[in-house]
């Protein structure tokens, strides 16, 4: 094996002075176009509408949410790879939406992506090796030789077998391209990857593997992870906290446990209900239908909280006013006016 | 009485270019009336293509039934004809698939598709079927039907397209009803609503369901007995709780080891299966899983296991030289 540089050696990465990522407020509108030629704003999709959290080194947050709630969007705001509307994305004392595209650039050494369908996030024309090896050329590390070096470690990292940086990406099943696109991520040494939907796409023995290995580099790399996924057991595996998010807001964040046993937000009841166990004998006792209906539409989301149309303890006063986001203590907070207690939840 | 549906020793193989692939490999199992039958096992088991057998959806040629029997209320689809068949399709047996985005049609109006059925089986006129077409949104929760029978498929969300769905398929009143991952493609409070009237209607309607999943989770609510397949082939067949309570085969152990759970205590590593599931075009010879098999010995190598009723209970089937009881002996 060639010898690796200093530079290039994958370390763990160092520890920053508290958070390392803090986001306030984030809000995206995608404007509605009308007309061919003269294109007018006829409305606004509200994706994601004042997200607010922490995540320190080295921790995991969960984001769940059902489809259209604006996790994934979230997700891209915070690497900017959607310009948000307002709001602020301050990594490592940073404030990222301020940035030019340049000065972007060696933030996103720091911070990567791993994307949810495997097929269609690797380039076919590509060799393995260029597509692990690209971050690097971008980021002119090193020189050739020691890139290929660097590749070869990197797959035997995701537990691929280095000699196959001359294959192309349709030659792997779609477990092993998910584990490329984990190598890729970690070409530059992060300290904070984007998980959007890794193992959704993936059988589940492959699943678990590629849990096992997030897990795994969690620990020797010191990497936080903002998980996205839509399967709250994926999600409560992984994560130290979860945030549940709803039509662009976030309802409900809490230490994983914590939202699993006591959930106060009528939509985390709904959703932790809706999950099927894989136990006869416990799934007979469950109801799962607490939740009626649809998700909205996100161009005209329902006024106060954005919950009250499927709500089971909806009162007049949410459809008018959007409830705070309220402390329960032991890092758990939810904006409900009327969260649930260990009594309404055994009654619903 | 016999059962409603008995399936022989089916085999249905793919003739392609890459050579023959054995997506289904010699499975045997019986529905009754009434019943819940789940099927489960990772992409690529043949269980799809089981299902798709049954109905002959699937395209022939590259696929071909090679050996085999389909007993539907004893007789044998394998050698009906095609216009025998279409009297079947739709009728007796009906189909829901996994992705209500593509399977209904999208330029014509939801009450045609819906009454399209029952005027070719149960030579409705157009006004009867419309009538029923109504009672029938209703009954799988669509508000309103009667005012949405000229929307269009694209008119509807997720959730409701597959009510649609439902809906055609109850509308003949069929004896079996064949759900390939009716909720994989909805979000789990829609899958929720889904399963909840999936199996109302079941009640209600008396049919019988074969029920094709991933999701362990789903097939633990709904099913009578289950079948785990691999590689083309069934490895275990049991009933629902004594799948889950006392599973035999490593596959499916490991399976269930391996899904993270909403009601697990404390952060466990996850069961591993190494490797992937094999190729179809040359399986592995003896038991198709012992290359991923922590337990495979030289007879596995050798040898096919027998799917054979295990000593612990009646009914249980296991198709494993070293099954989790003669381990532990």
């Amino acid at each position: 094996m060639p010898t690796v540089t200093e530079e290039l050696r994958v370390t763990p990465a160092k520890t920053y002075e508290g958070p390392l990522l803090r986001v306030k407020d984030l809000v995206k509108r995608f404007p509605i176009t009308s007309g061919i030629v003269f294109q007018r704003t006829v409305g606004y999709i509200h994706a994601v509408e004042g997200v607010s959290f922490e995540l320190d080194t080295g921790e995991t947050l969960g984001l769940v949410g059902e489809s259209g709630c604006g996790k994934s969007t979230t997700g891209r705001c915070i690497l900017q790879l959607y310009k948000p509307t307002s709001g602020s994305v301050v990594f490592e004392g940073q404030e990222l939406t301020e940035l030019k595209r340049s000065e972007l650039q060696s933030v996103r050494r720091e911070m990567q992506i791993v994307f949810q369908d495997p097929y269609a996030s690797l380039n076919p024309r590509m060799t393995v090796g260029t597509i692990v090896g690209e971050p690097l050329a971008i980021h002119s590390i090193g020189k050739r030789r020691e890139r290929k070096g660097r590749v070869r470690e990197l797959l035997d990292i995701v537990g691929l077998n280095p000699n196959f940086t001359n294959r192309y990406p349709h030659e792997f099943s779609g477990g092993q391209r998910q584990r490329i696109g984990l190598a890729r991520a970690l070409a530059l040494n992060p300290k904070l990857i984007i998980c959007d939907e890794p193992v959704s796409a993936l059988d589940v023995s492959i699943q678990a593997q590629m849990l096992n290995l997030l897990d795994r580099l969690q620990q020797e790399f010191n990497l936080a992870y903002l998980f996205i996924a839509h399967d709250l057991s994926v999600v409560k595996h992984i994560s130290n906290r979860v945030a549940v998010m709803y039509l662009g807001k976030i309802v409900e964040i809490a230490p994983s446990e914590e939202l699993y046993q006591n959930p106060v937000h009528p939509y985390t009841f709904g959703l932790l209900a809706a999950i099927p166990i894989p136990d006869p004998v416990l799934e007979k006792k469950r109801v799962h239908k607490v939740l009626e209906g649809d998700v909205p539409s996100p161009d005209h989301p329902p006024t106060g909280c954005v919950f009250h149309t499927r709500c089971f303890r909806a009162q007049p006063i949410c459809t008018q006013q959007m409830p705070p986001m309220e402390d329960h203590g032991h890092g758990h907070s939810a904006a409900c006016y009327f969260p649930l207690d260990h009594e309404s939840r055994a009654l619903s | 009485m016999s059962h409603l549906l008995e399936i022989n020793n089916l085999r249905t193989h793919f003739f392609t270019r890459e050579g023959v692939v054995h997506a289904v490999d010699g499975i045997s199992y019986t529905v009754d009336r009434g019943k819940t039958l789940g099927i489960v096992g990772e992409s690529g088991c043949g269980k799809s293509v089981g299902a798709m057998t049954i109905m002959k959806l699937i395209p022939m040629p590259p696929g071909r039934i090679v050996e085999g029997e389909i007993l539907f209320e004893g007789k044998d689809l394998t050698k009906a004809s095609e216009r025998q068949l279409q009297s079947i399709r739709g009728n007796d047996i009906a189909m829901i698939f996994q992705d209500p985005m593509t399977s209904l049609n999208p330029v014509l109006r939801i009450g045609y598709q819906l009454t399209e059925g029952m005027r070719i089986h149960l030579g409705m006129s157009k006004q009867e079927a419309q009538e029923r077409a109504v009672e029938l949104m209703d009954a799988v929760g669509i508000p309103a039907g009667r005012n949405r029978l000229d929307d269009y498929p694209h008119q509807f969300s997720g959730g409701m397209r597959q009510r649609v769905m439902i809906a055609m398929a109850l509308s003949c009143d069929p004896k079996l009803l064949i759900a390939d991952e009716p909720t994989t493609a909805l979000d789990v409070t829609i899958q929720a609503q889904i399963i909840d009237l999936l199996e109302q209607l079941q009640d209600q309607f008396g049919m019988a369901m074969l029920l094709i999943t991933h999701d362990l989770g789903v097939v633990a609510g709904v099913s009578d007995d289950i079948v785990v397949m691999y590689a083309g082939k069934i490895v275990e067949h049991t009933d629902t709780d004594e799948l889950f309570g006392n599973p035999q085969h490593p596959y499916t152990e490991a399976l269930l080891g391996s899904i993270p759970r909403l009601d697990d205590t404390r952060r466990r590593e996850l069961a591993n299966i190494p490797g992937l599931p094999p190729d179809l075009v040359n399986p592995p010879s003896g038991c198709r899983f012992h290359p991923r098999c922590r337990y495979a010995t030289q007879i596995c190598v050798d040898k096919e296991p027998p799917l054979a009723p295990y000593d612990g209970g009646p009914g249980h089937l296991v198709a494993c030289w070293h099954y989790r009881d003669s381990r532990e002996k």
